[in-house]
């Protein structure tokens, strides 16, 4: 990098950063939903894939699509290949046991434009069967793995679905709220205890 | 003779002199995995063919217990997830649930708390330096090197939030108490004191020729690769890539700070440990920058808070830059007093998960240095 | 009876008193640079060092040897018995023998051999045997690669010590280490031959396994390497045999490079003079080891045998070369000395700017120093 370009980057750095004397954004101000990248989102999708199975909202921070199982993998290719949307990086992958059944969020950026995304993949009760990302994301592979050790959903595809956190052999699924937070001992058997205990 | 096993006995028969492939286990308890991190190398000699990390032996359950206590209680347990840099954590923490809630923050509050989480930035980068250091093989001098500006950060701490590593200093929707009365000076002299403390380290290992021949050209990461599998921080900013997400998708007062991102150019270790070292120094620019504007006095907590915290549905994925990349945090509340789901994105875990590509052809000691590059901490990859 | 003189007159006699003497002096000298290394590594990492047991700690070398003798002796499963138990003596013993032949003061020493240093660097290349044997008989697999990294370091490194040696003998005409001290009355051989001697002493640093070539031993790679599965009165035969190898070492260079006992004013200030000239010297090369081991980082293997095999070999040759030259011509001594000076910092000068003009190092705390500039 030559001098010049370090004195141009700092110069626009320079005036992207606020004066001292604004108020201060709280930050409830940042990390909002982009309305305009909803709408660019909205938009291709329906051009893509008519009568979409996607349903789009948003939570605090992000814009949020609900995806069925069958479509994600439609889905994130499209997210990823798509110039206009271009997310290239595979954020966060979480499972959450909601009542109406087992889910899997996944948070995605883009470098390109600065958008973020999440996905909510709900699953249907009885088959827990997700499509694996890991043909797309390299990063995937980990976070899938503690999300199929955590709640035990199956990620199709993925090369070595191995527990990972907890131990090789334990076929339990601890983040499920059906599972109840209790010693590891009551667990094994080596110590007696009313399962569960509330703080 | 019987006291031999079999399996070299079998070995002595073999016919040709074929090498075979060693296994080495590193870890979980040896002086260069950082904690109780384990991998399996197979070496080649000294050449790595391949590597499998274990993790989990740090695994605490920190999400299910969050599940499982008040917004309020779980506090010390988030401290002790990057715990070289307890503050950034407690951060992410409270944000999440203030971002959940919709509570806001006191002025002087938010630059108290800017001041804190970049001290803890400082001082989970000096055990960089210092652990660094003894991976390539410095005897330990690094490493006290490193200690002695920690320990002053610490004392600060400590006078501060009445605890030297999980102070639990940070509340939802503020911090505990205000400042003691000659902070300011204090600060100042702790981050003179950090700034030698940075030349010293120019001297004992930047400017080493030694240390520059071992970390440079090594593992290099292309910006797509780094990417591609999940590397934050000054691990990706190494690559040459300029994200950072206290300017990215800023929070908190970053956006009234004047600081550089700085980046490396190929991604190799030695960039990585120079992103790191200018890190240091933005810190220290951003901590000065607050102790100047910070308004001298007002409210340190948010006095409208209820008794008891209960947050109605809503959903967020928090994301801060924490010291070893992005540490985000992504909650769902749906009423009561508990979260109903907090997941910890940690960046070390991510940039761990990669370990394989990046180690994979080098030699056993380069594959040391490189998982110390990383700059890995067990109780924030193993939750 | 003079200091030359056999002890009752009885040449076995002496040289089992001599013996004695040289092993207690020698288990002496090691308990305290073990403690001088605790201290100096303490200083430099900015703390105080053992300062509890005894005044200013001085007894802790005591304390450490006792607690080494009272500690169990484990021996692993998978360990080969016999190349496991008798590894730790095959690594001290030809490293003992070396003190046989050195020369503390004028006729101080156990033997005053012909070919004294000829016996040092034959008997030098046996430590490597007990080093191996510890390697493969432990049954571990750090151990082995500590094993294997200690014998490749230590042949490659042989060489280029043995020829920087031989550049010395070349000049002095003699093997004998005491005519080699007396030839150094005038000037020691450091001035003659710097570049000999910066190569006798790298060489020196990878045979001893001190930093920045303590690869075999590199306790973030392989944890200890070679002694990795020894305790107690084993572990601390092979601690013994790096201090005494330290020490012999250091004093052999005195004798060979810096002028022994001779220079200055050895011949004419006595004995004891001279005694404290080859101590302090050898001490002060102990010093400059502990120096380097507690600032400089590790290379890795392969850089440690490029070094080797790329560069100390070749000049130690053309070093040989230009020695003979001089010999054979009878060109002066102040005329290769020159030279040699020459050669010693285009070498150093090399070596310091290859490692600096290739970084980005300069660039990049140039930049950074300066927060408020744009970023590297």
């Amino acid at each position: 990098m030559t001098s010049e370009e370090q004195q141009q980057e700092g110069t626009q750095d320079g005036q992207q950063e606020a004066k001292p004397q604004a108020p201060l954004a709280t930050l409830a101000a940042t990390q909002r939903p982009n309305q305009e990248f909803k709408k660019t989102l909205t938009d291709t999708l329906d051009k893509l894939f008519p009568n979409s199975p996607f349903t789009i909202d948003e939570t605090t921070t992000d814009v949020n699509v609900h995806c069925p199982p069958e479509h994600l993998s439609w889905l994130v290719t499209t997210l990823k290949e798509r110039k206009e949307l271009a997310f290239d990086y595979l954020r966060n992958v979480s499972g959450v046991d909601y009542e109406e059944g087992l889910t899997c969020v996944y948070h995605f950026y883009s470098f390109k434009h600065g958008h973020t995304v999440q996905l909510t993949v709900k699953c249907p009760p009885d088959n827990v069967h997700i499509p694996s990302l890991t043909g797309l994301y390299a990063t995937a592979s980990w976070h899938e793995r503690e999300a199929a050790e955590m709640f035990g959903f199956v990620f199709d595809g993925h090369p070595n679905l191995k527990n990972l956190l907890l131990e090789e052999d334990l076929d339990i699924h601890p983040l499920l709220k059906a599972h109840p937070l209790q010693k590891p001992e009551i667990l094994q058997g080596i110590e007696d205890g009313t399962p569960g205990f509330d703080f | 003779m019987s006291t031999w096993p079999t399996t070299r006995e079998m070995d002595i028969e073999t016919d040709g002199f074929d090498t075979v492939d060693m296994s080495i286990n590193v870890g979980p308890q040896h002086p260069a995995t950082h904690g109780v991190f384990r991998m399996v190398l197979t070496v080649d000699g000294e050449r790595v063919v391949d590597c499998e990390p274990y993790i989990g032996y740090l695994h605490r359950g920190l999400e299910k217990l969050t599940e499982n206590a008040d917004y309020r209680q779980s506090m010390g347990w988030w401290d002790r997830t990057d715990y070289l840099a307890g503050m950034c954590c407690e951060g992410a923490y409270c944000m999440a649930v203030e971002k959940l809630a919709g509570i806001e923050v006191p002025d002087r509050a938010e630059y108290i708390r800017v001041i804190m989480m970049e001290l803890s930035r400082i001082n989970s980068h000096f055990m960089f330096f210092g652990a660094f250091g003894a991976d390539v093989g410095s005897m330990g001098t690094s490493f006290i090197y490193g200690w002695r500006e920690r320990e002053r950060i610490y004392d600060l701490m400590e006078e501060v939030a009445g605890d030297r590593m999980f102070p639990t200093y940070f509340r939802i929707g503020g911090v505990t108490m205000d400042l003691p009365d000659n902070f300011e000076q204090r600060c100042r002299w702790v981050l003179d004191s950090v700034k030698k403390g940075l030349e010293d380290f120019d001297g004992l290992l930047t400017g080493n020729e030694v240390f520059i021949e071992r970390c440079r050209d090594l593992s290099p990461v292309t910006p797509e690769q780094g990417i591609n599998w999940g590397l934050t921080g000054p691990m990706l900013r190494a690559t040459g890539l300029k994200w950072d997400i206290r300017r990215a998708e800023p929070y908190s007062i970053y956006p009234h700070l004047k600081f550089e991102i700085p980046v490396g150019r190929q991604g190799d270790v030695f960039d990585r440990y120079m992103v790191r070292m200018a890190e240091a120094y933005q810190s220290v620019r951003i901590i000065e920058q607050c102790l100047d504007e910070m308004p001298k006095s007002g409210l340190v907590l948010n006095p409208s808070l209820p008794k008891t915290l209960r947050v109605n549905d809503a959903e967020c994925y928090l994301r801060t830059e924490g010291t070893k990349g992005e540490y985000s945090i992504y909650a769902i509340a749906k009423g009561g007093n508990k979260p109903y789901r907090m997941k910890l994105r940690s960046p070390a875990f991510c940039s761990l998960s990669a370990l394989r590509e990046m180690v994979v052809g080098t030699y056993v000691a380069d594959a040391i240095i490189i998982l110390g590059s990383i700059d890995i901490v067990l109780g924030e990859v193993d939750k | 009876m003079e200091f030359g003189d056999p002890f009752f007159g009885n040449s076995y006699i002496d040289a089992i008193i001599r013996l004695n003497i040289v092993v207690l002096v020698m288990t002496l000298v090691v308990i305290y640079l073990t403690y001088g290394e605790r201290k100096v590594l303490g200083r430099i990492q900015q703390r105080i060092g053992p300062n509890r047991t005894g005044p200013g700690g001085l007894l802790q070398g005591f304390a450490d040897a006792l607690k080494l003798l009272s500690k169990e002796d484990l021996r692993p499963r998978n360990a080969d018995r016999w190349v496991f138990e008798l590894a730790p003596f095959a690594a001290f013993v030809p490293i003992f023998v070396i003190l046989v032949t050195l020369p503390f003061a004028e006729n101080w020493g156990v033997r005053n051999l012909s070919l004294g240093l000829f016996f040092v660097f034959s008997i030098l290349g046996l430590n490597i045997v007990g080093i191996l044997m510890a390697g493969l008989g432990s049954g571990s697999k750090y151990a082995l690669l500590g094993g294997v990294r200690a014998a490749a370091q230590m042949i490659s490194y042989e060489i280029p010590l043995v020829i920087s040696l031989l550049a010395v003998a070349m000049l002095a005409g003699t093997f004998n280490l005491n005519e080699i001290v007396l030839l150094q009355e005038t000037r020691p051989y450091i001035i003659v031959q710097p570049l000999a001697f910066v190569i006798f002493f790298t060489a020196m640093l990878a045979e001893l396994h001190r930093a920045p070539f303590d690869i075999p031993v590199a306790e973030s790679e392989v944890s200890g390497g070679y002694f990795i599965e020894y305790s107690g009165m084993r572990w601390s035969l092979f601690q013994l045999a790096e201090y005494t190898a330290m020490w012999a070492f250091s004093i052999f260079a005195a004798v060979v490079f810096l002028g022994g006992w001779a220079w200055p004013m050895g011949t004419e200030w006595g004995w004891g003079w001279q005694l404290f000239l080859t101590i302090a010297k050898s001490f002060a090369l102990i010093f400059s080891m502990m120096w380097i081991r507690g600032t400089v980082v590790r290379l890795r293997i392969d850089q440690l045998m490029n070094f080797c095999w790329k560069g100390l070999i070749e000049i130690s040759f053309a070093l040989l070369l230009v020695n003979g030259f001089f010999l054979y011509y009878g060109w002066p001594e102040e005329v290769l000395a020159l030279v040699q000076w020459a050669a010693t910092i285009i070498f150093i000068g090399f070596i310091y700017t290859r490692g600096v003009r290739r970084s980005r190092a300069n660039e990049y705390i140039g930049t950074y120093r300066n927060p408020e500039a744009a970023t590297p």
